[in-house]
């Protein structure tokens, strides 16, 4: 009896640490995330696997500082930035991150609307249909229900396994491709250098950082359990990278193959696999991209609507009522409808705003990362949990790495 | 006397007697040992150094400060555990509103400045938390004073008086240093405790933990969310833990104790003293999810040859919870149990009546019925508490009506 209570009390502790990691890392697979890998297979086949060992490490560096944070001083970024840096800051940064997450919502419902209408449904419908889904999944529910929806959606991703499965790929090119910076095409090539940045760009949005430290601190995670949640982040991390290599190979091995370079969307890439690799993986292909934008749609409002609310000391939180946290309601509630809204504006430009979501979140992005590091080496909040003097150099180059590449992205969006 | 909000003076230019501006404000910062609300001094910015300025040796404070002696005589600052300064450790940060009952961050705090004699009396009466202090601090400087006051003027104050304010602080050398105590805090009813101590960071839910009462700890502790109650108790060292889950009911206890690892449970027990030990022991024997594992063992129960004057006799001396106090259980030969006596029957009836003659029929169930059942004889029977009986029919304990309304709220 009391043996079998400990060992319910590991899998009770393991099972409450794995989540927050592996939902963000997996969100991150999002509607701009799949145009982007897939246009990377396409156009360049198998030579752009090598860039997905180093992006993992940095997503990893920088998912892991985040969690930390929030494991560690059990507050919200936004709370740590507005005790630290004061109240101009915060606000400003605040205004940033609302304007951002918009233009992020709007490109997750684009995505909704571009999935479904590869079904020859109207986006008139589905596209309010997934807005009250969502509106209604996190304001019903409670944190724990919420989480646990979210994690069986991630689970959704293994579609993308199963169509680049199914596209037939050349398994051992692809294998070499990852290990190895193939030779026959070079960086003085500026399509294929600017591919590499919008891989690199879409990897590490400015919401993570807030959404994942926010979730680690609402599920009660202490230092002490903290080497659980870093695994939680190293998984989730690993299998986001997983789907994203999938996709990348499954439009290699079809798309790039015949040579049909020239598209935009992931519901482009959907369309043109059907031929290609056969009526599953062009279904399995849609399905994902429903659900990663749906998936994204649901946390990016709800992320954005905790991290506004604790910056600025508004009250927040599901577990409180509508009457007792208004502000955190009807943020939450406003970038739902405006952000399903925008999409249904006849004639509305979709792929434009999918392009600005990117510049929106690679402008703000050095802003939070740098705040992010200044906050880990703070001795008197972190304790003895500062960033090691390797990991900060690890970090420092990561970070200025991905500063870098977000600027270049910016600069080179058309 | 005049009300000035800490962002007016925070940057504010400092000029000596002769009228030479020679810093600005940096710092104000109070010393709570020589007085809880009183400004001790000013810390200016100068080209040579932080220097300390005084309210003795202030003449006016507002938008500029000006000062009755010469920056000569101002003393160098030296940083000191001591103090409380209010940039730092009050701006931007969270305190607890003791009026409302909950955390909130403070956006500007207010002064008042007293003219005394010649010189300035500032104190601390007040943190903002609405809206006009966020406003004044995010348009200083980019708007015009007048035009800012004017706007100011018209946005509702939400402020909370500073005897309402329970400030926050991790570090207990300092929270000593410094006379913190969460004196309000400890005033609220334990459920409203146990609210606001769920919105902390774990550091400062161990600090208020370390510092409250342990009977009052103990009560909001039952209050809390069961996964932050553990982490709490695990924050705690060994000694203050164990004080605190003493004074816990038995059943509210055992749950708690059940939910942490053995090793740590039995570090607290250890702790205990020997018979609140013994009940909770007994207790973790049990399922959770049964009778027993909800029962409480601090009941009343009397000799069924007693009167109403005993059972009130019994009633005083009686240290478990008031709910426990609804039923009086009365037992018969090898302590079984054989009648139960609601207290309203005990309130109305002649100090010398037998309590055999007011009993009514008991309700009972056994120590491993599941909980559904248990809720489900609450429904049937209207019942306010429940005994559990053993085997030999003797009781082991009682469930009361509190415990099935958590226990049905949490049911996952």
């Amino acid at each position: 009896m009391r043996m079998l209570k400990s060992w319910r009390v590991r899998m009770a502790l393991f099972l409450a640490v794995v989540g927050p990691g592996f939902i963000t890392a997996s969100v991150d697979n999002d509607a701009g995330g799949i145009a982007t890998y897939s246009v990377a297979g396409a156009q360049f086949g198998y030579t752009l696997l090598w860039t997905m060992i180093p992006i993992t490490v940095a997503l990893v560096i920088i998912q892991e500082m985040s969690s930390r944070m929030g494991a560690v001083t059990g507050k919200g970024l936004s709370d740590l930035i507005r005790e630290e840096f004061g109240l101009r800051a915060t606000f400003l940064l605040m205004i940033a991150l609302f304007v951002t997450n918009f233009f992020n919502v709007v490109s997750e419902f684009a995505g909704v609307a571009s999935s479904f209408e590869l079904f020859g449904v109207s986006k008139y419908i589905v596209v309010p249909l997934a807005a009250f889904i969502v509106w209604a999944i996190v304001v019903h529910g409670t944190y724990s229900t919420v989480e646990k929806v979210f994690l069986s959606a991630s689970l959704f991703y293994v579609a993308y396994i199963v169509s680049g499965v199914l596209a037939h790929p050349d398994w051992k090119a692809a294998a070499l491709s990852t290990l190895t910076r193939p030779e026959s095409i070079g960086f003085r090539n500026y399509g294929y250098l600017s591919m590499i940045i919008g891989l690199a760009g879409t990897t590490i949005a400015p919401w993570m950082q807030f959404y994942l430290q926010a979730s680690i601190v609402e599920k009660g995670v202490t230092a002490r359990q903290y080497a659980a949640s870093r695994l939680d982040v190293i998984v989730g991390c690993l299998f986001a990278a997983i789907v994203a290599w999938f996709i990348v190979v499954a439009c290699a091995a079809t798309l790039h193959s015949i040579g049909k370079f020239n598209i935009e969307t992931g519901a482009d890439a959907a369309q043109a696999l059907r031929p290609l690799a056969g009526e599953y993986a062009y279904l399995l292909f849609a399905v994902g991209l429903f659900n990663a934008s749906l998936f994204a749609a649901s946390i990016l409002p709800i992320s954005t609507a905790y991290a506004v609310c604790e910056g600025l000391g508004l009250e927040s939180g599901l577990d409180k009522r509508f009457e007792e946290a208004p502000a955190f309601y009807w943020l939450y509630t406003a970038l739902i409808v405006f952000g399903a809204g925008v999409v249904l504006i006849p004639r509305f430009p979709l792929f434009r705003v999918m392009v600005l979501s990117q510049v929106a979140n690679g402008v703000l992005l050095p802003f939070v990362l740098i705040f992010v590091l200044l906050l880990i080496n703070d001795r008197e909040l972190m304790g003895d949990h500062v960033n090691s003097r390797a990991f900060n150099v690890i970090a420092w180059v990561t970070v200025v790495v991905m500063i870098v590449l977000t600027v270049l992205m910016v600069l080179t969006q058309r | 006397m005049s009300v000035v909000a800490l962002s007016e003076l925070l940057g504010a230019t400092v000029r000596d007697v002769s009228g030479t501006v020679r810093g600005r404000v940096r710092e104000i910062a109070i010393a709570p040992q020589d007085h809880p609300t009183r400004i001790a001094f000013l810390i200016v910015k100068t080209p040579s150094g932080e220097r300390v300025l005084p309210p003795e040796a202030i003449t006016s404070a507002g938008a500029s400060v000006r000062a009755a002696n010469d920056a000569a005589q101002w003393d160098r600052f030296a940083p000191s555990d001591g103090l409380l300064l209010l940039k730092r450790d009050l701006l931007d940060q969270q305190i607890i509103d003791i009026h409302g009952r909950k955390v909130v961050r403070v956006n500007d705090v207010e002064l008042e400045s007293t003219p005394v004699n010649s010189h300035l009396l500032i104190n601390v009466v007040a943190v903002d938390v609405g809206a006009r202090g966020a406003v004044r601090r995010l348009s200083k400087g980019l708007v015009p004073s007048f035009t800012l006051r004017a706007l100011l003027a018209r946005i509702p104050p939400r402020v909370i008086p500073w005897e309402f304010v329970d400030l926050l602080e991790t570090d207990p050398a300092r929270r000593v240093k410094l006379k913190i105590a969460y004196k309000g805090l400890s005033q609220l009813h334990p459920a409203d405790i146990a609210d606001i101590v769920e919105d902390l960071a774990p550091a400062e839910r161990e600090s208020v933990f370390e510092t409250l009462d342990e009977d009052v700890a103990a009560e909001a502790l039952e209050e809390i969310d069961p996964d932050i109650q553990v982490s709490i108790v695990e924050s705690l060292d060994r000694d203050r833990a164990a004080d605190i889950v003493e004074e816990m009911d038995p059943d509210a206890a055992a749950d708690l104790l059940g939910d942490m690892t053995e090793k740590q449970s039995d570090e607290i027990l250890q702790e205990m003293e020997p018979e609140e030990r013994q009940e909770v022991t007994q207790l973790l024997e049990f399922g959770e999810r049964t009778a027993a594992g909800r029962m409480t063992t601090e009941f009343i129960a009397v000799a069924d040859t007693a009167t109403v004057d005993d059972a009130i006799e019994a009633l005083k001396t009686f240290e478990g919870s008031r709910e426990a106090l609804a039923t009086i259980y009365l037992t018969g030969p090898a302590q079984k149990l054989v009648g139960a006596v609601p207290l309203v029957k005990i309130a109305v009836s002649s100090p010398t009546a037998r309590l055999s003659e007011l009993s009514e029929p008991y309700i009972a169930c056994a120590p491993d019925t599941p909980q559904n059942e248990v809720a489900a004889l609450f429904d049937k029977y209207n019942l306010i508490t429940l005994a559990v009986v053993d085997e030999h029919g003797r009781m082991s304990g009682i469930i009361t009506a509190d415990d099935v309304i958590t226990m049905l709220r949490h049911k996952d």
